[in-house]
């Protein structure tokens, strides 16, 4: 250890001269930890990591309980939107984004938007005509949201969209489960 | 009467074992916490999959590692160890 000290920390120990004869004690070994810090540093992350699995459950089993009646909303733009493309709502509230796909067919699929793995954000391929996760190569049939390939564990969310007075109007959200496809 | 050479060999015994214990101590903890660290990253993976039934049981799960942790951490003590509580040494009769 080179003893390069700067001008400061002179001067620090100039000043705690009087304190260092009395409390003699090193810099370096303020900064060590010691193992009972350590161990206690250990148990926090351990209630850390079990607060936090508890509330994750929490948070999810109330999601599954929540069955709201969802209000028909208009979707802005769809009618003049063109076959093999898409646009992006929002629905049920502002903060769930959705994707509208009108296939090549001239049909209206809805889904939100979440990934099913890990809730990256979906997008239309027009080149493969299937929703792609960009995160971690999922993929997800336009027509009915179910798994092609890659890690998503269940379809995507469906929303309901209809036709009324030549609008595009979703009306309503199935959320899907593992249970319901008899998987995992 | 005990002389100090007959006194620092059990001594330094003694110290020997509170480091192997505490080494078991923090290798235990380690090992206890990256457990539940896969139990979190397995809870939230089932709960983006809406697999509600295995959520339970794995809160269970890092509640007992978090239960064992807490054991290791306010309970564990070698059995024959002479301080007390409060660091005094007890006198051997």
């Amino acid at each position: 250890m080179s003893s390069n000290n700067t001008s400061d920390e002179n001067d620090v120990r100039a000043a705690t001269a009087l304190f260092q004869a009395e409390f003699p004690y090193e810099r370096d070994q303020e900064a060590q930890v010691t193992r009972r810090e350590f161990c206690n540093f250990l148990g926090l992350t351990s209630a850390a990591l079990f607060v936090g699995a508890a509330g994750f459950a929490g948070k999810a089993a109330l999601d599954a309980r929540e069955s709201e009646a969802l209000a028909p909303a208009a979707i802005q733009g769809a009618e003049a939107l063109a076959p093999n493309t898409s646009l992006n709502f929002n629905y049920p509230t502002e903060r769930d984004s959705a994707i509208l796909i009108r296939t090549a067919d001239g049909a209206y699929h809805a889904y939100g938007q979440k990934c099913t793995h890990l809730s990256c954000p979906v997008y239309y391929s027009r080149n493969s005509q299937r929703l792609e996760c960009p995160c971690h190569e999922g993929a997800f049939n336009v027509a009915t949201g179910e798994v092609l390939f890659g890690p998503p564990p269940r379809p995507l969310d469906r929303i309901e969209v209809e036709m009324r007075d030549g609008q595009v109007w979703a009306t309503g959200r199935n959320p899907s489960t593992r249970e319901e496809e008899g998987r995992g | 009467m005990k002389t100090v050479t007959q006194h620092s060999v059990p001594d330094r015994r003694a110290k020997l074992g509170d480091a192997a214990l505490w080494q078991a101590r923090l290798i235990m903890l380690v090992m206890i916490n990256i457990a539940q660290l896969w139990i979190l990253a397995a809870t939230v993976d089932a709960a983006l999959a809406r697999h509600y039934s295995v959520l339970l049981p794995l809160v269970i799960a890092s509640g007992i590692c978090f239960l064992i942790t807490l054991s290791i951490i306010k309970w564990w003590r070698p059995t024959s160890r002479k301080k007390t509580s409060t660091g005094y040494v007890r006198e051997d009769r």
